[in-house]
């Protein structure tokens, strides 16, 4: 799909995408500090099962297992060199699951280096190291490409520009925390001038996941909604915040809560929607009721 | 004097590292004593990173040069701290825990306790139960220090605890507990002997354990 097409589409209709993918699979019994992609090749029935619930709750988008399949990031959890057999594994798992009722998605992450002054890396190698992920996706055939929970805006800009080299339509979110000051990333990137950025280095969408809970994202895409040159806007927000107890990791959010939260952003302009850490595909078949409501309620 | 400590403290605040080792320079050719310039002007400036941070005045990287010029400027003071009259030389071995990549907090925590006087050995990040083992039998550190940022990883402390105590070393080593998401009430129900909300109350925590 082209950043036309996709634009083209966005007009039309809002999108919605699928939620996480880590917490099912922790629950399925991934080994803490296990890298996800590795279940691409060890456990690929999981993974495609995990992908189906989210195009069985209604998903437009499912986003490939390849968020730290980057050269970098796999060579940081043991898997080093196998950048390509392992996006080409994601793809195919998320082609199978989404058959024709949704688009696939080829998800990229931080690469987990950090530029100056935090580290030695530079924008150079970061962009390279993420351009062989890109095309990786892109020759395993993904529709689009979604880049997710960026911090550094330099380091999601070396993304944008390595996906949007691919031809295909470019989805970018970075991850963003309200302040006394305003919305800003953890590194002070402010929330308008870095979707600003973004869309100006050719993503064909930008704008924020993870970190935060719904009514808080609620509030962030609000402050994009007066800048018309940012449309369409992308929010995925938590379902909540993750609290340890005895038995396992729980979010306290509400499948419902979350759904009315994120049919305010699409009032606010957000036009791709759905669920990052914590979120099932409960929150999904839940979004997508309200989007439906919503459309019929509006036309 | 105090005026110099102050300039000092701002420096660092700056994350200025030249400007911090000149003015430790000058402040030790003047004679003043290493902990006063440890206490007195690197740790506030220190402090106020801390703060301006939590308060969101401060970003990420701000917080990383300031604690590099700290670095720097503790490595001046360190030959002058170690002929005072410190805690007697103990050994604390610090990590975070397996699965978990934050290791700011964890670095500013070792600085901290390398400037009150404790041996520190930086076991780095994602460290594994297996290793946190291996150190205890080997390197007998008195104090071991974890920490999570992840609520993910907390339930990693619990594991390694209980790895330390599968290996026969429990009653060898204290073992302190701390980062954002820790509280009191986990470290008691994890079995650790301590545990402290920031990298100050750390090295009382150690203090006092040992
Ligand atoms: C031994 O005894 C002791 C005693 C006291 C101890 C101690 C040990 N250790 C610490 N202390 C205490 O003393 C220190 C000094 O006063 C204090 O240390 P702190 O570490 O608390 O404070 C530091 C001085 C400064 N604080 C920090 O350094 C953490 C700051 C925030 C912004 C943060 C950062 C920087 C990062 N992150 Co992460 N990150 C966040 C943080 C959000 C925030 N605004 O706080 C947090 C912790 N991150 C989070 C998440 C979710 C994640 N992060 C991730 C990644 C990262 C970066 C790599 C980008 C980076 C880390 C870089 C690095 N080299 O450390 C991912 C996980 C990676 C992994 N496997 O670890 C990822 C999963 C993001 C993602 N979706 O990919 C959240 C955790 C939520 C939760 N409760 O579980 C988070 C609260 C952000 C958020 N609001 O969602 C005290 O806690
Ligand atoms: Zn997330």
């Amino acid at each position: 799909m082209t950043p036309t097409e996709l634009t083209q589409r966005l007009r039309d209709r809002v999108l919605l995408l699928d939620g996480g993918l880590g917490s099912y699979f922790i629950a399925m019994g991934l080994e803490q500090g296990r890298a996800p992609e590795a279940w691409n090749l060890e456990h690929p029935e999981q993974v495609i099962e995990v992908h189906r619930r989210y195009v069985d709750a209604g998903s437009d988008i499912i986003q490939t297992n390849s968020f730290g399949a980057s050269p970098p990031k796999l060579a940081a959890s043991g898997l080093e060199g196998r950048c390509a057999e392992l996006n080409l594994a994601a793809v195919e798992l998320a082609r199978k699951a989404a058959g024709a009722s949704a688009l696939v998605a080829g998800n990229i992450g931080p690469t987990g280096r950090f530029l100056a002054p935090m580290g030695d890396a530079t924008e150079e190698q970061l962009e390279e190291a993420l351009r062989e992920q890109a095309s990786a996706l892109a020759r395993a055939g993904v529709d689009l490409i979604s880049i997710e929970t960026m911090y550094d805006l330099r380091e999601a800009l070396a993304a944008v520009r390595a996906a949007r080299d691919t031809g295909l339509a470019v989805l970018c979110s970075m991850t963003f925390e309200l302040r006394p000051r305003g919305v800003f990333t953890i590194m002070g990137n402010r929330l308008v001038p870095s979707l600003q950025a973004l869309r100006d280095a050719g993503a064909t969408a930008a704008g924020l996941n993870c970190t935060v809970t719904s009514d808080a994202m609620l509030t962030m895409v609000e402050q994009t909604r007066e800048q018309a040159s940012l449309a369409p806007v992308v929010a995925q927000p938590n379902a909540g915040q993750p609290i340890a107890t005895p038995s396992g990791i729980k979010y306290d959010a509400d499948p419902d809560r979350f759904a009315a939260d994120i049919g305010r952003m699409l009032r606010a302009g957000a036009r791709v929607v759905g669920g990052c850490c914590g979120t099932d595909d409960a929150f999904i078949r839940a979004t997508r009721r309200a989007i439906d409501t919503m459309v019929s309620a509006d036309g | 004097m105090s005026d110099l400590f102050r300039e000092l403290g701002q420096h660092l605040y700056d994350g200025d590292a030249p400007g911090v080792i000149e003015l430790t320079r000058k402040a030790i050719e003047q004679g003043l004593d290493a902990r006063e310039i440890l206490n007195a002007g690197l740790l506030p400036g220190m402090e106020r990173v801390g703060r301006d941070f939590k308060d969101g005045e401060l970003f990420i990287p701000e917080v990383i040069v300031a604690a590099r010029a700290m670095h720097a400027g503790i490595e001046l003071l360190k030959p002058l701290l170690a002929r005072g009259a410190g805690p007697a030389s103990r050994k604390i071995a610090l990590g975070t825990v397996k699965g978990d990549l934050h290791d700011i907090g964890k670095k500013l925590v070792g600085i901290m306790m390398q400037g009150a006087g404790f041996e520190v050995i930086d076991l780095g990040h994602d460290v594994p139960p297996e290793r946190f083992v291996e150190v205890v039998s080997t390197l007998k550190p008195d104090l071991i220090g974890m920490s999570a940022l992840l609520s993910t990883t907390m339930p990693m402390m619990k594991n390694t605890i209980e790895a330390i105590r599968a290996a026969g070393l429990s009653g060898k080593v204290k073992i302190l507990v701390g980062g954002a998401p820790i509280t009191q009430a986990w470290a008691d129900e994890i079995g650790a002997d301590g545990f402290a909300p920031d990298a100050v109350g750390a090295v009382e925590c150690a203090r006092r354990l040992l």
